[in-house]
């Protein structure tokens, strides 16, 4: 993701993830992966649960998480391509959001 | 003990064993980023299967035919050894899609509520903020003057742990 942030940007589409996790450990994250995307914290799933891609009791210790999804937004909030994989081993690739990001208009 | 008619080796166990190594294999697909990874899933549980026919005509072969195939218990030790590699690929594909639906997500076409949520430094970040300017977020220089970014990819992942 972070070394296709490049191609990212020149597509016009500005990458950003989000989890329940807070944001010190989101910027450990980011720290030690050396990500520069916005990284941001949902820690009680408020944003998950609305858009209905909550993993109720998903994590380690059985707190809600989301479910793995991707969704490219548009500048007047209409989803223009989702992802929502059915195996947690099978994540969308930069590869596929790419295309996805450079069919935008 | 020879009686002139040669036993047949069982191969059938090494297939299974063989299938079996592959079918766990495969998961190293979804650490190196290879394409078509949902294939591959399925892949590695149909490796599985054929591992588990090869096992089960072994131990047929081995038991049901001891006088034309040899090997009853080099045949139980493979059985053994190969269902460890088998089960774990088969119990993989199994706990790999213990995931919630997406349909009552928004879909393609629909417009997403918006939100304010804190990024990494604490400071609350929404939605229109994103899709507004190129923030203080991303360091780099925008190119080419775009400085307002098409469109936002929001990316939900299941946490760092």
């Amino acid at each position: 993701m972070e070394n296709r942030l490049a191609d990212f940007e020149a597509a016009g589409v500005r990458p950003v993830a989000i989890s329940v996790d807070g944001p010190e450990l989101s910027r450990d994250l980011a720290r030690k992966a050396g990500y520069t995307f916005p990284i941001l914290s949902d820690p009680d799933a408020v944003v998950i649960r609305r858009y209905h891609i909550l993993h109720t009791a998903g994590g380690p210790d059985g707190h809600d998480i989301a479910r793995p999804a991707e969704f490219l937004v548009d500048s007047s909030k209409i989803v223009q391509w989702t992802n929502f994989t059915e195996d947690l081993r099978v994540r969308a690739r930069a590869d596929e959001m790419l295309v996805a990001a450079r069919k935008l208009r | 003990m020879p009686d002139g008619t040669q036993r047949r080796s069982n191969v059938a166990p090494w297939w299974g064993l063989l299938f079996a190594i592959v079918a766990l294999g495969c998961n190293a697909a979804f650490f190196v980023g290879v394409p078509f990874q949902a294939a591959v899933t399925w892949l590695s549980l149909l490796f599985a299967a054929v591992a588990l026919i090869f096992l089960v005509t072994g131990l047929k072969r081995a038991f049901r035919q001891p006088e034309v195939y040899r090997g009853k218990v080099l045949t139980v030790v493979l059985t053994v050894i190969s269902l460890l590699p088998a089960g774990l690929s088969a119990l993989g594909f199994v706990g790999a899609r213990k995931l919630p639906g997406a349909t009552e997500a928004p879909q393609v076409g629909q417009k997403l509520p918006d939100f304010t949520l804190a990024d990494t430094s604490g400071k609350p970040v929404s939605l229109d903020q994103l899709l507004a300017n190129s923030s203080s977020a991303s360091p780099r220089p925008p190119s080419s003057g775009a400085q307002t970014p098409k469109a936002v990819l929001l990316i939900f992942y299941r946490g760092y742990w």
